[in-house]
């Protein structure tokens, strides 16, 4: 099961770029844009992308099968996990996910069905005129598919050629996406490009930036002001820097008769793309004086994640990620012979999963990997005084909490600097109307013309 | 006070202080299972970790049994077999600032032993190689300065048995208490007093001040010829306080800047929760200077190599995580498992990395 080689991650390996090769695929791709992306109307990509997203969800999807095939080696994600994981991220795409999408973030205008002409309302005071960036460059992070098919998404929304590069070894999604773009319609994949290599190629990333209108970035601090310093001035920049998420059950739902499904929803977001990114939680607050008591949640998160192995086994991880589980198993299992506030479930024999009780409510960074703190707390505030280091850096919270309690948790966080709450259990699968790090992701992309008239 | 266990450390010390006496394998498994009964009896936080493993001395039969605890572990606990008021000393790891340090206790005992576990193995990989009399130079603060570090207590009793004067050290606190090169300090003790013939220079310091210094010769744009003989002696890592170099990086630009070849340049690795330090040179026999190194601990310490997976030993060529037998370690834990990885090479160890929290795949925050 062999791809077309359509883009410069498709070459083999010892294919070596270079920057010319790099400023000529820029400009191919600005060309085909002119002729085959900007006379195209949104609803039309909407269409699109639904219908490649209908591809994906057949399980004898031919992007799909390579998916599976060559992901567990490739991505590091088991199959069921990539399985699990492309289903939750392509049922989003749907007409009226996207109609929301697109009247959330630029609201009437949205409607036009030709983004180069005045809205088509001009009733409203105001017509406008928007327009993508012409090269639209994404910085990819990691193996982590859903960001990066994200941006490949918003991308087409706003007509731009796009230029995708991956860091080395990790492009297989974003390809295979690309791929089924183009197999629907080669001439819109004609608009894309993905390629590889390590982060930090000088020549290379000088000759794409040069040709570069916005670019969007996912990785640390370090990593984005390096980039950023890189950039012409002229260069919109847009860059995701590091977040954390924690999740929240509150004493109303520790009951027997809901408990089974609260775990579940807990593991679900635990298992999820094995924890990697932004939005898997590291922690897991629980309010005491529930039913059912914090440490027996702990418990039988522990008793659901050693069942899910078996069904979503986690995919193998590199030696220095299971060495950082291997050691803090070590360190909470030699202070749980100490401390009664501390308890440690680990699965036997692998890294593969692991839950650590205590008391101590500050926030820690986990290891990751199916490594979840669960820790009690008296009730909110105290979550925020225990994660107050991480304040800012905070994408999502998810809740385990009734309607009423949701609604007044969610000021609160929102008040705290959260940029995203949700239900537990759905922390990995935002919306398509999902602010990335509370900024609208499709809006930070276009530039509107206004037009002021007296008519 | 515990009789058995100072006889055990006066044994220690004895058999350490004696080169010529190696030890055996056979005599290693029973003096560490020695030591494991000797620890589990007096070391009342020890032997809960042993108990909640079940590994008991009666049930531990061969020393690779015997229970590790982790490095991080000397921060949240007191892993000691001595009293508080045995405790004279007390050994801190170079923690990052706003984390908890690790505390080694010691007692004037305990000290005479790491003092003899320290110099016996230095002694024999340095100085029978070269036959020199150094003038020691180390870039890190004096003692005085540095009462809780592991590291200036060693280069200290270097410098005592060697006879060097006390301006040796040239580091100095920084305003933040963090460790600082004097630099004017270090060009005049290394630059060739003319009225005096040279005297082969002996620089101890940790990676990263060599860093400060090299960079700083590189700014100023200075090269240093030490005198024939002279030799590095370089430790640990860098934990963000210098541009981290690879260690051939590091050697090379030692040996272009201060003149010192490649094979007088000696790595160290060692922590402060250990009292037996590993080099990368073979005893006797001149340094190699291939990369990768491959380090060697004394006799009275082993090394084994565990998979993170499934917590044994891993096969010769494989990455795992160090775990380090000490039987110098009397009064506090012998058997400690550290974060770093290595590959076993022969009866020696090849320094592979460390466990990471980074997330490579992911964009949570770096390890707090």
């Amino acid at each position: 099961m062999n791809l077309p080689d359509y883009f410069l991650a498709d070459l083999p390996p010892e294919a070596k770029l270079s920057p010319p090769m790099i400023a000529a695929a820029c400009n191919t791709l600005k060309r085909n844009r002119e002729k085959y992306l900007l006379p195209r109307q949104t609803e039309d990509m909407v269409n699109l992308l639904c219908e490649v997203a209908t591809g994906w969800l057949q399980t004898d999807n031919h992007f799909r099968r390579l998916a599976l095939a060559r992901g567990p080696s490739e991505t590091g994600f088991s199959k069921a996990v990539l399985d699990k994981g492309l289903d939750r991220f392509f049922h989003q795409f749907t007409p009226d996910n996207f109609h929301s999408l697109l009247e959330q973030e630029i609201g009437k205008a949205a409607g036009v069905t030709d983004a180069t002409q005045p809205a088509s309302d001009f009733s409203s005071p105001t017509p406008d005129f928007w327009r993508g960036p012409e090269l639209l460059t994404h910085i990819a992070a990691g193996n982590l598919p859903n960001p990066a098919l994200m941006s490949l998404m918003l991308g087409l929304l706003t007509r731009s050629a796009q230029f995708m590069k991956c860091a080395s070894g990790a492009s297989l999604l974003p390809r295979l996406f690309a791929h089924s773009i183009y197999r629907a319609d080669p001439k819109l994949g004609a608009c894309l490009e993905i390629a590889e290599w390590r982060g930090g190629n000088r020549e290379l990333e000088c000759a794409l930036y040069a040709e570069t209108d916005c670019l969007t970035a996912t990785g640390s601090d370090e990593t984005l002001s390096a980039i950023r310093a890189q950039l012409p001035a002229h260069v919109r920049f847009l860059g995701y820097g590091h977040r954390v998420s924690f999740g929240f059950v509150t004493r109303e739902v520790l009951r027997d008769e809901v408990i089974a499904e609260v775990v579940s929803h807990a593991a679900d977001d635990v298992i999820a793309w094995d924890q990697h990114g932004c939005l898997s939680p590291h922690a897991i607050y629980v309010e005491e004086r529930g039913a059912v008591e914090s440490d027996r949640f702990a418990e039988l998160l522990a008793i659901e994640l050693a069942k899910r192995e078996t069904s979503e086994p986690r995919g193998d991880i590199p030696i220095e990620e299971s060495a950082a589980i291997a050691s803090r198993r070590l360190i909470y299992e030699t202070l749980a012979t100490h401390r009664a506030d501390a308890k440690i479930w680990s699965c036997p024999n692998s890294t593969a999963w692991t839950v650590v009780f205590e008391h101590d409510t500050t926030f820690r960074i986990s290891p990751l990997n199916r490594f979840i703190f669960v820790k009690p707390v008296p009730d909110a505030a105290a979550v925020m005084v225990g994660a107050a280091e991480v304040r800012g850096k905070v994408s999502t919270v998810g809740l385990a909490a009734s309607p009423e309690k949701s609604r007044e948790l969610a000021a609160h966080f929102a008040r705290w600097g959260a940029t995203r709450i949700c239900p537990l259990g759905r922390m990995q699968n935002p919306p398509l109307t999902w602010r990335h790090d509370g900024r609208q992701a499709l809006g930070d992309l276009i530039t509107w013309t206004d037009f002021e008239h007296d008519f | 006070m515990n009789r058995e266990i100072y006889r055990f450390a006066a044994r220690l010390r004895d058999l350490i202080g004696n080169p010529q006496s190696a030890i055996s394998n056979p005599q290693f498994a029973d003096l560490a299972l020695e030591l494991f009964a000797l620890q589990y009896g007096q070391n009342p936080v020890y032997r809960n970790i042993c108990a909640a493993r079940n590994l008991t001395p009666p049930v531990v039969g061969h020393w690779t049994q015997i229970p590790a605890v982790p490095a991080a572990a000397f921060k949240e606990l007191s892993l000691t077999s001595l009293a508080p008021d045995e405790s004279t000393t007390i050994f801190h790891s170079s923690g990052t600032t706003g984390q908890k340090s690790s505390r080694h206790f010691h007692s004037a005992e305990s000290l005479a032993l790491y003092e003899a576990s320290l110099w016996s193995w230095f002694e024999q990989h340095l100085l029978q190689a070269s036959g020199l009399k150094f003038q020691v130079i180390a870039l890190t603060p004096p003692p005085e300065l540095a009462p809780h570090s592991s590291l200036v207590h060693m280069f200290e009793t270097v410098r005592q048995k060697l006879g060097a004067a006390k301006s040796a050290f040239v580091g100095k606190l920084a305003v933040d208490g963090s460790w600082a090169l004097d630099l004017e300090a270090t060009l005049d003790a290394l630059s060739p007093a003319p009225l005096r013939a040279p005297r082969a220079a002996l620089l101890l310091g940790t990676a990263f001040t060599f860093v400060h210094l090299l960079d700083y010769l590189v700014e100023q744009d200075f090269r240093l010829e030490l005198p024939a003989g002279s030799c590095v002696i370089e430790t640990g890592g860098y934990k963000n306080r210098a541009r981290a170099l690879p260690k051939s990086e590091l050697h090379a630009l030692i040996t272009e800047r201060l003149g010192v070849p490649g094979e007088n340049i000696i790595c160290e690795y060692g922590m402060s929760e250990l009292s037996s330090q590993a080099y990368d040179t073979a005893k006797n026999s001149p340094a190699s200077v291939h990369y990768p190194r491959v380090f060697h601990f004394p006799p009275w310490a082993r090394v084994q190599i565990i998979s993170p997976e499934s917590g044994r030993e891993v096969a010769e060529v494989e990455t795992g995580v160090i775990r380090i037998f000490d039987l110098a370690n009397v009064f506090s834990v012998a058997a400690i498992q550290t974060e770093d990885l290595g590959i076993r090479r022969g009866d020696g160890f090849e320094l592979v990395g460390r466990a990471q929290l980074a997330e490579p795949r992911g964009c949570s925050l770096m390890a707090a």
